[in-house]
């Protein structure tokens, strides 16, 4: 029989704490859709996205009903789609996307990821159409996120495609200046990007996986924050060390890992299809008191971005992967507490008194996955400085062997201070400001690739 | 085959009183099936089902138990069953729910969550409560396969998608219910506590 105390935790997780499982995510592979044109290959997309998610939704909000703890977002993940489109110019992906958005409106999910290349190395000419065609494609669709893999710790940084980055996220911007910028939102570039990754914008359905797949991304960062509170509260503050601290996220991270395989497992029974693994990250969400920038500030820096930061964020995530790693069967993704600046409303606030700098950002993100995210710029920062803030993000990922990523806002006519919203998931922030604008147009003019690192070279 | 006997014992608790209530059973050259045990305050009370020779009558039990030494009377109740039933545990339903209840203490709460259950076809397998101050905790851990609404959407594939709705209607009338009593309700499926707090899942 359980004991009262255990159920009385988990009921206080599930009612006051905002426990929920984030993202159930369906890969869905597409590489058997290529058609001899664009159109038939759409129409293709279309059927297949149509036919393996036909029970998709529905299926999770029974799952999710069932068991009273919501499923925030149902997501589907594709083939990245560079090469499913092989050989397509740039018009022939814009039509893609336009399929896939229509393909994810028809099926009920939220988003959908994998508007994606990989071009760690080299670029093909249909990586410079599709790359080409990242702004149209996102600015004429809803529901599509994208993302590309310009880097990893075994082929090095291409720094071409770098280049050619720092402009999209530009023009992105500026082909929905309308939404601020939104459109850069929606468009992610990675460092040892994953295939098996449930989170948007960088979900994509990695070539290595099945034809279906079912991943899920939990959450938590709110669970966690109040576990703590608890724990200090009841022990008092003078009778715990950091090591109780970081006990207690383990154990908490183990019960709210568990809720996610638990459905996650649920949902693919039900659905027939694999289930793939459990993301273990933390990830905030605007809502008050869903906040990883919370727990900093419990654990002791009165404002996010103060010395210490790093080191906790580093217990943090270091906590989260033990608990989580014995919970699930299979652990994968990210893995690991996100910092979206935008997303967390206490980082925004951070950033908006000035405690929270890129700079420290960039060092607190060598410690937890995934990067530089959901930070809004000034729009005035050219395509260069973009471009060299992205490779220092990619550098960290390629060296240190983890997955990075980068997804900057660059609000068209806004500079730093002014306030950015998107609404929903996505929040809101202050501008934050970049130093040393202008400075780095040298180094991107280089081009080529920064070689592989030599620890990449073990065989 | 022998016959089979359900007893029930309560007392006052004290050590020793498990071992000299089976040891009475042993000299009667009872096979003891089943047995469950509690302390509430400092009362002792058990129920045991076991397996006697066709000899053997509830008052000879009844007989042999009133020689155990209580600071209060041992109360016992013996019984045979005129049907015998299987020992192998019963299969759990699939469809147990934890339902936990909180809130100011006052008479009649657990009563009116019991007739909930009661009114809607639910049964209670168990039922613990705590009073801290005048916090009072009620957790039942209720069994709803033969809820009709549950059962009658039963689904496509499997009874999944049926009481999927049938379980969000149960949820939202226990709380309108428990709201009167000034009591906070959750219902949850028992494999989330599971999840949480166990070692293995499924």
């Amino acid at each position: 029989m359980l004991r009262s105390d255990h159920i009385l935790a988990t009921v206080e997780m599930i009612q006051k704490e905002n426990l929920d499982v984030r993202a159930v995510t369906m890969g869905i592979n597409l590489l058997d859709c290529r058609g001899g044109y664009v159109s038939e290959t759409c129409r293709r997309v279309e059927e297949k996205i149509g036919t393996a998610a036909a029970r998709f939704v529905e299926t999770c909000n029974k799952v999710s009903q069932k068991y009273g703890i919501p499923v925030v977002n149902k997501r589907i993940s594709v083939t990245p789609i560079a090469f499913v489109g092989a050989g397509f110019d740039r018009n022939g992906f814009v039509e893609l996307a336009l399929a896939l958005d229509r393909a994810a409106t028809a099926a009920g999910v939220d988003i959908l990821g994998g508007f994606s290349a990989q071009v760690e190395k080299g670029m093909t000419a249909t990586d410079r159409e599709y790359i080409a065609s990242i702004p149209e494609a996102l600015a004429r669709t809803t529901k599509l996120c994208a993302s590309i893999n310009i880097a990893s710790s075994q082929k090095g940084i291409n720094m071409d495609a770098l280049a050619l980055i720092g402009r999209t996220v530009k023009d992105l911007a500026e082909i929905t200046r309308e939404q601020n910028g939104f459109g850069a939102a929606k468009f992610v570039v990675f460092c040892n990007q994953p295939g098996d990754n449930p989170f948007m914008a960088g979900a994509i359905h990695g070539l290595e996986e099945a034809d279906l797949v079912l991943n899920v991304g939990v959450s938590g960062p709110g669970v966690i924050a109040r576990a703590l509170d608890r724990l200090i509260h009841t022990k008092g503050r003078e009778n715990l060390g950091l090591d109780d601290i970081a006990e207690e996220i383990k154990q908490t991270t183990f019960r709210v890992t568990r809720c996610g395989e638990l459905i996650g497992r649920k949902v693919s029974e039900e659905l027939g299809i694999e289930f793939g693994v459990v993301d273990l990250s933390l990830a905030p969400t605007p809502t008050v008191g869903d906040s990883v920038g919370e727990i900093l500030q419990i654990l002791g820096v009165d404002v996010v971005g103060a010395p210490g930061s790093t080191a906790i964020l580093a217990m943090l995530n270091d906590a989260v992967k033990k608990g989580g790693i014995f919970a699930s069967k299979a652990v994968g993704g990210l893995s690991g507490a996100f910092i979206p600046v935008m997303e967390d409303e206490v980082l925004a606030e951070a950033v908006g008194s000035g405690a929270l700098c890129l700079e420290k950002l960039e060092a607190m993100t060598c410690v937890c996955s995934v990067g530089l995210d959901m930070i809004p710029i000034p729009g005035s920062v050219d395509a260069d400085t973009i471009a060299a803030i992205i490779a220092d993000e990619m550098a960290l990922g390629m060296i240190n062997n983890k997955t990075t990523a980068v997804r900057l806002i660059p609000v068209p006519g806004k500079e730093a201070g002014e306030l950015v919203s998107f609404g929903g998931l996505f929040g809101a922030s202050p501008i934050m400001p970049v130093r040393n604008v202008g400075k780095s147009s040298r180094f991107i003019a280089w081009g080529g690739r920064i070689p592989a690192p030599i620890h990449s070279f073990k065989n | 085959m022998g016959k089979q006997m359900v007893m029930s014992v309560m007392s006052k608790d004290r050590p020793g009183i498990v071992a000299d209530i089976t040891g009475a059973i042993y000299q009667l050259q009872g096979d003891l099936a089943d047995l469950n045990q509690s302390v509430l305050c400092d009362y002792f009370t058990m129920i045991l089902i076991a397996t006697f020779d066709d000899s053997v009558t509830p008052e000879d039990v009844v007989a042999s138990f009133s020689h155990i030494p209580s600071e209060t009377r041992l109360e016992v109740v013996v019984k045979e069953m005129k049907t015998p039933i299987a020992i192998t545990k019963a299969k759990k339903s699939p469809e147990t729910y934890i339902l936990t209840a909180q809130g100011k203490n006052k008479s009649g709460l657990v009563h009116r969550i019991s007739l909930f259950c009661y009114q809607h076809g639910i049964n209670i397998l168990d039922l613990a409560t705590t009073l801290n101050g005048d916090q009072y905790t009620m957790i039942l851990q209720l069994d709803l396969s033969h809820v009709e609404s549950v059962t009658a959407k039963d689904g496509l594939i499997s009874s999944e998608p049926g009481i999927a709705g049938a379980i969000d209607d149960i949820r939202s009338s226990l709380t309108a219910c428990a709201e009167e009593a000034g009591l906070t309700v959750v219902l949850q499926h028992e494999d989330i506590f599971k999840a949480t707090s166990e070692i293995t899942l499924f």
